[in-house]
């Protein structure tokens, strides 16, 4: 490597410490000084380490909401990209495949999903009109809407690589439409879908305002929501909000950890001629 | 084994007709090669007989039934296509075993018949990989074992071979025709290259926008083509035809003869012309001739003489062997 190459690596390096590392360490050692160290907000080193005690008492308050937040957001974000996944990749490949009049409205449509902003006081006046208000199934629900844009435009793009003789091979061998979908197109769609469950599933899981505006009450909270659980308007207890920041960090950290290293391409070589 | 007649056969897309009427019959254990030009409608036909592709008007009968609203995986049909289309994330026993696993056959079953195709195709050692880890010959193997393994009254190939290297393709052509051979079934095959459908078939449809030209065997369309089309089309390298003057002299409208059929002389001969361009095959060479009044002439010679651009020679056509349309 030249030696302009070397300074430039080395820049970058640095600003991303400066973005991402220090950040992560400030929270980190924060979380583990006691109430009055902490209040201080600095980047001094813990004069006493309470690692162990913010944690269960992070953990503990409010009759243990930290699980219970826990549970929520991952029933939310599980449910949420499964519905995504096989609708996003279905409505995809019918737009991709079957161009007519109605596909392409329905492609107007999911365009104009992520080209107008939403409305909350409008949607609440819809969940609360069919019962989903202030439920868990209402918030999946929400949350599907909200990416399914983004899927469909995602799968669409990319059903359009695969190549359609595969379809007519499966329709020559006796496949029926969903036949072809599920055990030829799906398995090949597996590069984008680990794209999406990693940029969706964080995005949902690490939500802080829907649930806010969609989701409340005491069994409604969620990962994001359980912030509020140490900063209030007179008294902040900044050590446990670092760990609880440090805690909430951990799942989505794991996902993206576990799925990028299998975030494969190349999945169609050998279709056609390679 | 299976006869396959189409009758008065049409299709349009939007307002353009692409196939405009075509009755054939198939006969049953025959290799039928469709050949033509690109865009003249002979990959549509074979889709409409597939039922990939729907007719506008007409029928299909395949082995005496009428198919022309059935489904595909009704129809009795195999097809082998052009870019093989292997599904990429199935082993090479997976690929060839999908329609008999869609069909729901006992494992047993299902592992005996792809392992017997597999040897006949000389897959055996390689069941177990993904279509990327082959090559392109074996990727047409597999491509052919799922054809087969359907046990088809008729396969269908579309342009099966243009994907390989030359040497690769003569040696699959052998390939196709001894399992043609070996299987007597009933097989349609298209291509857009004569070499092709000369070696291989029993009976050749030459298209042209959307009409059948000529069908016949091979030896007929080139002793007697009946179009100056099929003329042109028919013969490496294609036949020398004129119209105009020559034509009118001659006594027709378009006036045919084959290089091969050309007695090429230094001294005389009835056209003289100047040597453009000089192409050695080996046993042949093939000269390209200007000639005044006529203009370019192609011309076969045997290898073994000598000629350089520039030169001026004299070409006679062998009367017995040309076309007057």
């Amino acid at each position: 490597m030249t030696r302009r190459g070397y300074i430039i690596g080395a820049i970058s390096l640095l600003v991303a410490f400066v973005v991402f590392v220090i950040p992560f360490l400030f929270v980190a050692i924060n979380a583990m000084k006691t109430a009055q160290d902490a209040s201080s907000l600095d980047f001094s080193l813990p004069e006493r380490w309470v690692f162990w005690e913010n944690l269960v008492t992070t953990v503990q308050t409010r009759d243990y909401a930290l699980l219970l937040a826990y549970w929520n957001s991952i029933v939310i974000t599980v449910c949420a990209i499964a519905l995504l996944v096989v609708f996003g990749a279905m409505v995809g490949f019918v737009i991709q495949r079957r161009p007519s009049r109605t596909s392409r409205v329905v492609y107007a449509f999911i365009l104009a999903g992520l080209m107008i902003p939403p409305a909350v006081v409008p949607t609440i006046w819809v969940l609360q009109g069919i019962n989903l208000f202030k439920t868990l199934n209402g918030m999946i629900l929400i949350q599907v809407a909200y990416g399914l844009g983004f899927t469909v435009l995602l799968y669409r793009a990319f059903i359009s690589t695969i190549p359609r003789e595969l379809d007519e091979a499966a329709i020559i061998d006796g496949a029926k439409p969903w036949q072809i979908f599920f055990r030829v197109v799906l398995p090949l769609l597996k590069p984008v879908t680990l794209t999406i469950i990693v940029v969706q599933s964080i995005t949902i899981f690490n939500d802080f305002t829907h649930p806010l505006y969609y989701l409340p009450g005491r069994e409604n909270i969620t990962v994001q929501l359980t912030l509020y659980n140490f900063q209030s308007q007179f008294v902040s207890q900044m050590n446990l909000l670092f760990m609880n920041i440090l805690l909430i960090t951990i799942p989505p950290l794991l996902v993206f950890i576990f799925f990028n290293r299998q975030i494969v391409a190349g999945m169609t070589s050998g279709a056609v001629k390679g | 084994m299976s006869r396959v007649e189409l009758k008065d056969l049409r299709k349009n897309f939007g307002g353009l007709e692409v196939i405009k009427g075509v009755d054939l019959t198939v006969e049953p254990g025959e290799f039928c090669v469709f050949v033509g030009p690109s865009g003249c409608g002979k990959s549509t036909l074979l889709r409409m007989i597939s039922g990939l592709e729907e007719q506008s008007s007409g029928t299909i009968e395949i082995g005496g039934r009428d198919v022309t609203r059935s489904e595909p995986s009704e129809r009795g049909i195999a097809m082998v296509f052009q870019n093989y289309a292997l599904y990429p994330h199935l082993s090479v026993r997976e690929n060839i075993g999908f329609g008999l696993s869609l069909a729901r056959t006992p494992k047993d079953e299902m592992r005996r018949k792809v392992e017997t195709v597999a040897e006949t195709l000389q897959l055996t050692d390689y069941l177990e990989r993904k279509p990327k880890a082959l090559s392109g010959g074996q990727r047409q193997r597999v491509a052919i074992g799922r054809a087969i393994v359907r046990d088809p009254e008729v396969f269908l190939f579309d342009e099966p071979l243009s994907n390989l290297d030359a040497a690769l393709r003569s040696q699959m052509r052998i390939e196709l025709t001894e399992l043609h051979e070996r299987l007597r079934a009933t097989m349609i095959y298209v291509t857009h290259d004569q070499v092709e459908a000369m070696t291989m078939a029993d009976k050749i449809v030459v298209l042209n926008g959307g009409r059948i030209e000529q069908v016949g065997t091979p030896m007929e369309l080139y002793e007697r083509p009946a179009t100056p089309f099929v003329a042109g089309f028919i013969g490496s390298p294609r036949m020398n035809l004129f119209e105009g003057d020559l034509a009118r002299e001659m006594g027709c409208e378009v006036y045919g003869i084959r290089p091969e059929h050309l007695e090429v002389s230094e001294t005389e001969g009835r056209w003289t012309g100047r040597v453009r361009h000089v192409e050695r095959l080996g046993a042949d060479t093939i000269l390209h001739l200007e000639v005044e009044a006529l203009g370019p002439l192609l011309a076969r010679v045997d290898g073994s003489r000598t000629f350089n651009p520039g030169q001026t020679v004299h070409a006679t056509p062998n009367t017995d062997k040309e076309f007057r349309y």
